[in-house]
């Protein structure tokens, strides 16, 4: 059942050519009318490098910026250009993970205001008291809830970003935008989010759209896969097809610049710690 | 032994705490030392130590040995004689370790002609040379531009080629590669090899990124918490570590190509 389809997304920036102030006025095509679907509970990574436009694509899902032409609707309902009740029944749909959790989060907020952020968007009142709201969802993220009164400085990177996914997760979202996510971590606290992303959207049938630059992080969570390059969607399919047998001539570049250990060092290690086990 | 740099029991301490702890190493001519751990593992601490380059009230003891000289306790003076001349370094971010008000033609030179001096155009041919070698396209035109009119991949290659004006014989490159994409960072990566297989010059390559140490790596420190918890062969590192947290940082990372 497709949840959010988006059709012929095009975003125009104004720039000058040559000088910032008294160049020729130009626009530039950062996303090029792309089109892709994602289905309820699936996970849809969209990968590319600097500039291939994968971030504005993320701005314009979460209407954090207007799309220049085309559209997209959540469960059929065209919400490209929704405004009040609408849009805020489209930010309860949709919500965002961001690349750096120090930033997304407000330092002078307290755990328990942060996670409980959107509710007050939303209006709504969490049963039971704002406390128990985010100490429960603190829990479910891998968080000590009698942290709930701390503040993002006092939590470490990893950490702060489980705040952010609690966040996310307050209004019960069919989906969540992952923008760069998990790229600002450590690979084990990587692994860990990794995790944690993978069980969120099992226990509660999450949807994910995986902005990423890291196809070896997108391969171990994606369904499906749509690389960008130049503000074109070059590629999409299904994750194993597209990482087993890519068409596009950008994307076999894209797989074979990817510094890779020896699968042979690997089989050689896995031996070695069955022998040491 | 007769190492190019030797690094013995190096211990480098901040505000009373040890950032880095009774790290020994060895780099020779030609040969790749990766250093690998995660953030506040202590690997740049220890590029800084060797280079000289603490911050303040950062204090280093231990030894340093480059080419059989004791670096550690030199004055500032005789360190600057020394970097950018025998031994140089790169980092992760060219565009805040280049001049913006200065061509990059310009910015090579001056390296050359601090440490050889001689005449000018002499350092000029020597830019445009570098420059060609690192594969900038139009190296004479392009000398005369400044690093803004440069993508993130050319700025590192233009700082590859300043690092090796005066032919260094240790090379250290601090996360050179990080901030690139992918398709550049394997250009880079490369060059580098391509390179130091030219000119024989000792690699001290630090990055947080497992696959690309063990692409470019001869040899593997890797570090965790200040402590060099590994130091092996890259092949032995990857294929038999003796460490728990070198077996978990390889577990951590997920893989690009099918696991069988």
């Amino acid at each position: 059942m497709t949840l959010l389809r988006a059709e012929n997304l095009t975003k125009d920036y104004a720039v000058r050519s040559g000088n910032a102030m008294f160049g020729k006025k130009a626009t530039f095509r950062a996303v090029d009318s792309i089109s892709f679907e994602v289905a309820a509970g699936e996970t849809l990574a969209i990968v590319g490098e600097s500039g291939s436009g994968k971030s504005t694509t993320a701005k314009l899902i979460a209407r954090l910026t207007e799309p220049s032409s085309g559209s997209f609707a959540i469960d059929g309902v065209d919400v490209t250009h929704a405004r009040g009740a609408a849009l805020a029944r489209y930010r309860r749909d949709v919500q965002v993970v961001f690349q750096d959790p120090f930033s997304s989060l407000n330092p002078k907020h307290s755990v328990e205001r942060i996670i409980n952020a959107p509710l007050d968007y939303q209006g709504i009142k969490p049963e039971g008291g704002r406390r128990r709201f985010a100490q429960s969802l603190m829990e479910q993220v891998g968080l000590n809830p009698d942290h709930v009164l701390r503040y993002p400085a006092q939590f470490s990177g990893g950490q702060a970003q489980r705040i952010g996914i609690a966040r996310a997760l307050a209004v019960r979202p069919k989906l969540v935008i992952c923008d760069e996510a998990v790229s600002a971590l450590d690979v084990t606290v990587q692994a860990q989010i990794i995790e944690l992303l993978r069980r969120l959207r099992s226990e509660f049938g999450l949807a994910y759209i995986f902005i990423a630059h890291d196809l070896a992080v997108v391969r171990s969570l994606a369904d499906r896969v749509a690389v960008m390059n130049k503000g074109v969607i070059v590629e999409q399919g299904p994750c194993h097809d597209l990482f087993g047998d890519p068409q596009d001539p950008y994307t076999q570049a894209l797989l074979a610049a990817i510094p890779r250990i020896d699968p042979e060092w690997d089989r050689r290690r896995r031996e070695n710690a069955e022998e040491l086990a | 032994m007769s190492g190019l740099l030797e690094v013995d029991n190096l211990k480098v301490t901040i505000g009373g705490q040890d950032v880095v702890r009774d790290s020994s190493f060895a780099v020779d001519a030609g040969d790749t030392l990766g250093i690998v751990g995660e953030s506040g593992s202590g690997k740049s601490m220890t590029a800084l130590a060797v280079m000289g380059l603490l911050p303040r009230g950062a204090r280093a003891s231990g030894s340093v040995r480059f080419d059989g000289q004791e670096l550690l306790g030199r004055t500032d003076r005789q360190l600057r004689a020394l970097r950018g001349d025998a031994v140089s370094m790169i980092f992760q971010d060219p565009l805040s370790s280049l001049n913006p008000y200065y061509t990059v033609g310009l910015q090579i030179e001056e390296t050359y002609l601090a440490h050889r001096g001689g005449k000018r155009a002499v350092a000029r041919r020597l830019a445009v040379d570098a420059l060609a070698e690192v594969g900038i396209p139009e190296p004479q035109e392009r000398r005369r531009h400044f690093p803004h009119q440069f993508s993130g991949g050319q700025r590192q290659r233009i700082m590859i080629a300043m690092a090796l004006i005066c032919g260094p014989k240790l090379l250290i490159a601090d996360e050179p590669t990080t901030a690139l994409d992918v398709t550049v960072q394997a250009q880079v990566l490369k060059l580098l090899a391509r390179l130091q297989a030219e000119t024989g010059t000792g690699l001290l390559f630090i990055s947080h990124d497992l696959a690309v140490i063990s692409q470019i790596a001869h040899r593997v420190v890797v570090m965790r918490d200040g402590e060099q918890v590994e130091y092996a062969t890259t092949e032995e590192a990857f294929c038999a570590p003796k460490h728990p947290y070198t077996r978990a940082l390889l577990e951590a990372i997920p893989r690009i190509d099918e696991v069988s």
